[in-house]
């Protein structure tokens, strides 16, 4: 049990960025982060004896992570679902506190107004995941994948412009 | 914003972010694994004292009045129906414990809108209705008998119980009936958040 948990650490401590990403871009205050933090550490703490393929724990990590993510979102009813705008005022506060870079609280803000889906998949799509393991990680069909990217990479960039005009 | 330019912003958001050690990473597992679990101990804890501690209860009072049949029938019926209600809430309360999260989204989607669904949309998903006044009066009429030291029958003929009967009836019923429908409210808003995203995974909008 012990080597499992050491083992199991030893790649939460590798992969944590996963973790840290996913919480950022769900929940824009910090405490609601740190707690789906946690949240999604016992989730796969609970999964990792059940993990079958070892070679796909980065997919395996972002399926927990997403999943917990959005469980949790409905549960702290904090969810925004919705493509459109809201104003800047209601978040810039948090957002101030995450990153001193203007560019990425520009960024974070497009992305915070998308679409929990959209916001997904421009996650994995920024990660640099393929088609192939943003299909297996959400269950899509990966031409289904390639439509809804580009869709959402649309939505961010008006998003992106709005605010910049804004 | 070009996508090259939205990539390479994106990548900033790694230095921006502080890592946590091993040592923390341990502490805080072992943390979460602690609440869980108290809490699941908890809340089956209360389940099962609340449960057993009704059935006792029913049992005493029935062994006090051995002539009375109609009161033996009535706290029969009703510790089977505390068993029954027992085991299913043992039964849900270790499914949602178990709830596993190592799926895909739209995998785990279908789980728990499966799940949700037959919660509360399901065949049985209405019987509370029926089953809650029909338990409330067999409870309110346990404890009042017992503690009117009369038969069954006597009791039901005496006006000033049956008006006592009366308004602790709807008391209770109001009470249940709100706290239910708050339950399944937030529960019914919890399935359309799912089959909301469930759906938006397959439409192009």
């Amino acid at each position: 049990m012990e080597s499992l948990k050491d083992e199991f650490l030893d790649i939460l401590s590798n992969y944590q960025g996963i973790l840290h990403k996913v919480s950022l871009i769900y929940f824009r205050n910090q405490a609601d982060r740190e707690d789906n933090f946690q949240e999604i550490t016992y989730q796969l703490w609970k999964s990792y004896p059940s993990l079958q393929n070892k070679d796909s724990i980065g997919s395996w990590i972002y399926a927990v992570s997403i999943n917990t993510s959005i469980s949790k979102l409905k549960k702290n009813s904090k969810i925004e679902y919705r493509d459109n705008l809201p104003d800047l005022a209601d978040s810039i506060d948090t957002i101030e506190k995450i990153s001193e870079t203007e560019n990425i609280q520009i960024l974070l803000q497009a992305i915070y107004n998308l679409s929990v889906i959209n916001k997904t998949l421009m996650l994995l799509y920024l990660e640099e995941k393929s088609y192939d393991e943003i299909a297996e990680i959400l269950g899509m069909t990966k031409s289904n994948v390639g439509t809804r990217i580009n869709r959402a990479k649309e939505i961010l960039k008006q998003n992106l412009k709005h605010l910049n005009h804004g | 914003m070009d996508n090259i330019e939205i990539e390479s912003i994106w990548k900033k958001v790694d230095s921006k972010i502080s890592p946590k050690s091993t040592e923390e990473l341990q502490e805080l597992l072992a943390l979460k694994i602690k609440k869980t679990v108290s809490k699941f101990y908890y809340t089956l804890c209360i389940d099962i004292t609340v449960c057993i501690g009704l059935i006792i209860f029913l049992i005493i009072t029935a062994l006090n009045r051995p002539d009375d049949n109609i009161y033996q029938v009535n706290n029969s019926i009703l510790c089977l129906i505390t068993i029954l209600s027992l085991s299913i809430s043992l039964s849900s309360l270790i499914k949602l414990q178990n709830n596993k999260y190592n799926l895909s989204l739209s995998d785990w989607l279908g789980v728990r809108i499966k799940l949700l669904s037959s919660w509360l949309l399901g065949k049985y998903s209405k019987l509370y209705i029926v089953l809650i006044p029909i338990l409330l009066i067999m409870i309110n009429l346990s404890i009042h008998v017992y503690y009117e030291h009369k038969p069954f029958v006597e009791v039901l003929k005496n006006e000033e119980s049956v008006y006592g009967l009366i308004v602790g009836f709807i008391i209770g019923l109001f009470v249940s009936y709100f706290a239910i429908n708050k339950i399944r409210k937030y529960q019914i808003n919890n399935l359309e958040f799912l089959k909301e995203l469930n759906s938006a995974l397959y439409n192009v909008r």
